[in-house]
């Protein structure tokens, strides 16, 4: 497959459970040699999205094709090409490092790589003869990316890679997924985190009740949205969400950890304006900073609320 | 091909690094056989009790029931032929020793004559191949010193064996079978338990993501645990032969075929209860909930003739009831497949009815 061709191609997908609609009517594509990031809060439905594009799920209507392939009809032919590492690491527990990716590798015929391989690369050379159970967060979780490795697969599914890990643990898997990346795989990745978002995507898109609510480059959302400047500073109680939307200059408003957030053409006006309006109330503004919109502004204007774990 | 092995293999890896697991299977069921079977022989040397039926009252079976009881370990009870094998059905003695009338008069006439020997007509139960061949010995070995001293010119006075079925067993060979089926029931059961964690931990989840396919999971689940059944049936055959001379009788391909088809019914079993617990725990409840009540009144500690008539009738419900019983008749009681065709098609519908609803409930994720 050429580069640039669609490694996914997904049309109007939709899933419910009961009255609750997971994933509502999404459309979107991944290129081959990229990778694309599904960005959005904790129940937007990426994680239905990626099993249906997994075949782990039939989708109720619209269209997913994977490597060509049309996973909710014909989910066996896609398996043996795909790489997968779910939410949670779901490794044997007594099963040592060396034995786990030997299993996985025996699913899949002569195909893929040597479990040695993938213990030199995702460093667990020390912990080879560990059962999974005695590792850390973090080594588990290489673990899960190696045994997504296995059968060398065409296309990489990564859903929320470093949920629950420290930073520096976040890091080390930050640079093996680059390590990928430069390789020129493909990878699909999900995750909550907008840091990671902005390391490791060419593209993302950003999701939230089951809906794709923006989708680009980092630079390309934030352009979209953001002519503007954010202005931020702790709430001021009796100032009210209504006289400021009213400062000259202001956009929009956004609510995040008890600051408020306006997003300004002006941004002298708007401060003057932010002082005016706290002085005739007697009080004095805390902790008011000016910044240039990021990735977080983008989720914030788009959805209202900040994005945490 | 290499996926089911290189998954039984992980398998078994995983159980016999459970210890939990392996105590279980293995250590608990001998166990049971240990402590029951210490406390019902009372330790020690097993003391040999015969019926003795002297229908001769002479100076010389007054004088041959003296050989007898001389013997260590070999105790004699008066009674008469009918009484003594009544009693030996019942497990009482283990056999029946009848001196004929005219022994006195035959043994003294042999120092003169060659006259045709006299018959001591020793029963035993041939199915019970140790102890019967320890009576004839014992027997014989008698009878040759009496010969001995009686003449140099031939037998006086021989063995005449008489085949008796016993009806009931000793408690220890009633045990080991039992206890065999109910380690296959618990095995079979606890499969629940890792399946439904596996599926809590989503590893059936990341399976399903593999190529495998799901017969291969299914299967090598199965294999795994028919490996250990096997395991399990050689200990606690070797362990009740060796530490309490439970003889097996009958033949061990049919052993084995109901050890299969047994494991795989609760195997199945424990297929349903993993349909219906969402977790580990809840599944762990579930196995307790049906091992113990089946353990109990599947007749593996007592026979089920001794119980209440509603229990009874609970007994002939359950699938642990017909192996054990199975068990029983192949081990001890040397029966051939006729009279088993019952047990082993109560397995059989039992584990397609299983089989059937795990196919129906079962979830992967």
């Amino acid at each position: 497959m050429a580069t640039g061709e669609a490694a996914i191609r997904v049309r109007n997908l939709r899933k419910s459970y009961g009255e609750t609609r997971a994933v509502d009517g999404i459309s979107f594509e991944v290129r081959t040699g990229e990778v694309f990031g599904l960005l959005g809060p904790n129940g937007a439905g990426k994680t239905t999205t990626v099993e249906i594009l997994e075949g782990l799920r039939r989708a109720d209507s619209g269209e997913a094709l994977v490597l060509g392939v049309d996973t909710s009809r014909y989910p066996e032919v896609l398996k043996p090409r795909i790489g997968v590492a779910l939410q949670t690491a779901s490794l044997y527990p007594k099963l040592t490092v060396e034995e786990l990716l030997a299993l996985f590798r025996s699913f899949y015929g002569t195909r893929g790589r040597s479990p040695a391989e993938l213990i030199e690369r995702f460093d667990l050379v020390e912990k080879r003869k560990a059962q999974t159970r005695e590792l850390s967060g973090g080594q588990r979780q290489r673990l899960a990316v190696a045994l997504a490795l296995v059968n060398d697969p065409e296309l990489i599914f990564l859903d929320e890679p470093t949920t629950g890990l420290d930073p520096a643990a976040r890091r080390a898997l930050w640079e093996l997924v680059l390590d990928l990346k430069r390789q020129g795989r493909t990878i699909l990745l999900t995750t909550h985190y907008l840091e990671e978002a902005e390391v490791l995507c060419d593209r993302l898109a950003i999701m939230d009740h089951g809906r794709i609510l923006e989708a680009g480059t980092t630079n390309e959302l934030v352009d979209r949205h953001f002519k503007e400047r954010a202005v931020r500073f702790t709430a001021i109680d009796s100032l009210g969400d209504e006289r400021l939307r009213a400062i000259e200059g202001v956009v929009s408003l956004a609510h995040e950890d008890g600051e408020v957030v306006l997003y300004t053409r002006d941004v002298p006006a708007t401060i003057g304006g932010v002082l005016d309006a706290a002085e005739a109330l007697a009080v004095e503004p805390q902790n008011l900073i000016i910044r240039r919109p990021t990735l977080e502004d983008v989720f914030l204007v788009l959805t209202g609320r900040a994005l945490r774990d | 091909m290499q996926a089911l092995i290189q998954l039984t293999i992980a398998n078994i890896r995983t159980f016999v690094r459970d210890r939990a697991a392996l105590f279980w299977t293995l250590a608990f069921p001998l166990i049971f056989i240990l402590m029951f079977g210490s406390i019902f022989t009372g330790g020690g040397a097993v003391p040999q009790t015969y019926a003795w039926a002297d229908l001769d009252a002479s100076a010389a079976s007054a004088q041959l029931r003296s050989a007898f009881a001389a013997v260590p370990d070999v105790e004699l009870k008066n009674e008469s032929e009918a009484a003594g094998v009544k009693e030996m059905r019942d497990g009482k003695v283990r056999g029946v020793l009848v001196v004929p009338k005219g022994y006195g008069e035959a043994i003294a006439a042999a120092s003169r004559a060659t006259l045709p020997p006299v018959a001591i007509t020793v029963y035993v139960d041939p199915t019970q191949q140790g102890a019967s061949a320890q009576t004839v010995g014992l027997a014989q070995a008698i009878l040759g010193q009496v010969n001995l001293a009686v003449t140099g010119r031939g037998p006086a006075v021989i063995t005449a064996t008489k085949a008796v079925q016993t009806r009931q067993f000793s408690y220890i060979s009633y045990l080991v079978p039992s206890i065999l089926g109910m380690a296959l029931m618990q095995l079979g059961i606890f499969s629940a338990i890792p399946l439904v964690a596996d599926r809590e931990k989503l590893i059936l989840k990341r399976l399903s993501a593999t190529p495998l396919k799901r017969w291969q999971l299914v299967g090598s689940n199965v294999l795994m645990r028919l490996l250990i059944a096997i395991v399990q049936t050689v200990i606690i055959v070797s362990v009740g032969s060796a530490a309490f001379h439970v003889e097996v009788s009958g033949s061990y391909l049919l052993i084995g075929a109901l050890v299969i088809l047994g494991s795989m019914s609760f195997i199945a079993l424990g297929y349903v209860i993993a349909s219906f617990a969402r977790t580990e725990d809840a599944a762990n409840g579930m196995t307790s909930i049906i091992q113990f009540p089946m353990m109990f009144l599947s007749g593996t500690f007592f026979p089920i003739d001794g119980m209440p008539a509603i229990l009874k009738v609970v007994a002939h419900i359950l699938p642990l009831t017909y192996l054990s019983d199975a068990l029983r008749q192949v081990m001890v009681g040397g029966t051939p497949l006729a009279p088993l065709a019952t047990c082993f098609a109560v397995l059989g519908i039992f584990l397609v009815g299983c089989f059937a609803i795990s196919a129906k409930f079962f979830r992967w994720t």
